[in-house]
């Protein structure tokens, strides 16, 4: 029963921190690569608030999200003037700078041994550390971020950000502001990868940088590309698919030294059959004036 | 009234001199037609005028105002239109998405914030007005992918007039367009007549210009050779030269 929490707890964060990438990466075509940094800058925001500064669960997550929009218009800011491949290593380039900081800037993120013992919280009198109670509060943070990802997906906006991602010029010649769309689409996802980082420390406990990896990226990304970029339920589908799907593993016998590596490769390799099964229509040819 | 005025425009990509000093006026509810050799830099022009490229030199005002150094998205917002050769429809939206797409445009983006605002209903059904005009009402719901090159023109042109442009930049309009088809978008182009709209369009084929120009600008290695009515234009000897070359101006 507890195990089932804890997988539903996972499938409710990676949703939201999916669903997030999903607007600029599946809608936008911009191939952020920078989300699961902004994720760790929202785990470490609420980490820090809550141990340090003793901080309540509103407070934290409010921050969080704040912390990590300004941090995607930092990024956004500089990175979106680039075009295409540049952008994707211009985002790689940056999510290495939050790495490095979160190994090495030990005064404040303790580096490797990670920021321990962050309280859960309490709320309307409700004692959250029971796993059942905080799969609620997860949840219903879950639906209200798909609630209003669903209407920017599906309003003038999402119509917007399309438009740029098909044909640039052609949206330009609506009178869209295809940079302010892109710049939009940037701060809507990183806001929800820093409230999925928030939720995802209030559960661990425990936070240290090897959670915000390079293999953390290329899960969630495996999970957009296999719900299909673009689409709604697909994404929410697929990461549950996803978080359960290497589960079965847990009771073969199976050394952890191997198991971890295994997931991964399991992901890499449905990441790439898809991107290969599915080339010609993932992302519809660029085109130009 | 003047719609837009081009005054000693040149335009180089590095040491290349595309665009030579062009000169040209437009009064408001004229249809002009624009022809010239490849290379002879009509959708440089056209570039220029819808903001994707910065001149390098020259002056363009459009209705009063300096437009030369303006944005894209800013210029659009003032009325100018721009159809583009290679079909600028978004595919995987579906036809009616793509009148709705530029008819939101216009408007305050609060109040197509929901999808199940009010707004979206009634410019949906704008929409189908819309594509009626042009026979495409059935295709309402299919995506614009899949529409025959035509259709796609049909509604790139549509979708132009839907968004309020006042000045249309038509490239091509006939490019990939089936001869059948043609007549449909000289249809369309007579209909923007009609609604008063300024009309420039690019075209290679000058007995379907002659349709409707009663004025032809010739192009030639980005300078402005002819600029007359369409029956001084084809006795003209200038354009003999532009397009068979005749020793000095041959430039394919």
């Amino acid at each position: 029963m507890d195990y089932g929490i804890h997988l539903l707890i996972l499938i409710c964060i990676y949703t939201i921190l999916a669903q997030g990438l999903n607007i600029p990466f599946g809608v936008g075509h911009l191939f952020n690569l920078a989300h699961v940094a902004v994720y760790a800058v929202g785990a470490y925001t609420t980490a820090l608030f809550s141990t340090e500064l003793g901080i309540g669960f509103w407070g934290c997550i409010y921050s969080s999200m704040a912390i990590a929009g300004l941090f995607s218009l930092f990024i956004g800011g500089i990175s979106l003037k680039l075009s295409h491949d540049y952008f994707a290593i211009g985002t790689i380039a940056f999510s290495s700078v939050i790495s490095a900081l979160l190994i090495n800037w030990k005064s404040v993120t303790r580096g490797v041994l990670g920021i321990p013992g962050i309280p859960r919280p309490e709320l309307f009198g409700i004692d959250f550390y029971e796993n059942s109670n905080f799969l609620v509060l997860v949840a219903v943070a879950m639906v209200i971020v798909q609630f209003v990802l669903y209407v920017f997906l599906r309003n003038s906006y999402g119509r917007t950000l399309r438009a740029q991602s098909e044909y640039e010029q052609g949206a330009l010649s609506l009178a869209k502001n295809t940079v302010r769309a892109r710049t939009v689409s940037f701060l809507i996802s990183s806001c929800a990868a820093g409230l999925a980082g928030s939720f995802y420390a209030y559960y661990i406990n425990y936070i240290d940088p090897s959670s915000f990896s390079l293999v953390e990226m290329i899960f969630v990304l495996t999970i957009v590309v296999v719900g299909k970029p673009g689409s709604f339920w697909g994404i929410t589908a697929s990461t549950a698919f996803l978080v359960l799907l290497p589960e079965p593993l847990r009771f073969i016998d199976i050394p952890p030294s191997i198991l971890g590596p295994m997931r991964q490769m399991l992901y890499s390799l449905i990441l790439f059959g898809v991107v290969w099964w599915k080339k010609e229509t993932l992302f519809p040819v660029e085109r130009t004036v | 009234m003047t719609m837009l005025q081009v005054s000693d425009l040149t335009f180089k990509i590095g040491s290349t001199q595309i665009l030579n000093g062009v000169d040209f006026t437009i009064e408001a509810g004229e249809t002009v037609g624009i022809i010239g050799p490849n290379g002879s830099g009509k959708t440089t022009l056209f570039n220029c005028l819808s903001g994707f490229h910065i001149p390098s030199g020259g002056a363009i005002v459009y209705q009063d105002k300096s437009i030369t150094k303006m944005k894209p998205y800013r210029r659009a917002e003032l009325g100018i239109g721009r159809v583009f050769q290679n079909f600028a429809v978004f595919k995987e939206m579906t036809v009616s998405e793509n009148i709705v797409t530029a008819l939101e445009s216009r408007m305050s983006p609060w109040k197509t914030f929901f999808p199940w605002s009010k707004q979206n209903k009634i410019n949906k059904q704008k929409a189908l007005e819309y594509l009626k005009e042009v026979g495409l009402e059935e295709k309402a719901e299919d995506k614009a992918g899949s529409l025959s090159g035509g259709q796609m023109r049909l509604l790139e042109i549509i979708r132009t007039l839907a968004f309020g442009a006042e000045l249309f930049l038509l490239d091509e309009p006939t490019a990939g367009v089936s001869p059948k088809m043609k007549e449909d978008v000289a249809n369309l182009i007579k209909l923007l007549m009609k609604e008063g709209k300024t009309i420039i369009v690019i075209e290679h084929d000058i007995n379907f210009i002659h349709k409707f120009c009663k004025r032809i600008i010739v192009l030639d290695v980005g300078r402005v050779v002819l600029d007359d009515t369409p029956e001084n234009i084809r006795t003209s000897p200038v354009l003999q030269e532009v397009y068979f070359g005749n020793g000095k101006a041959a430039n394919g």
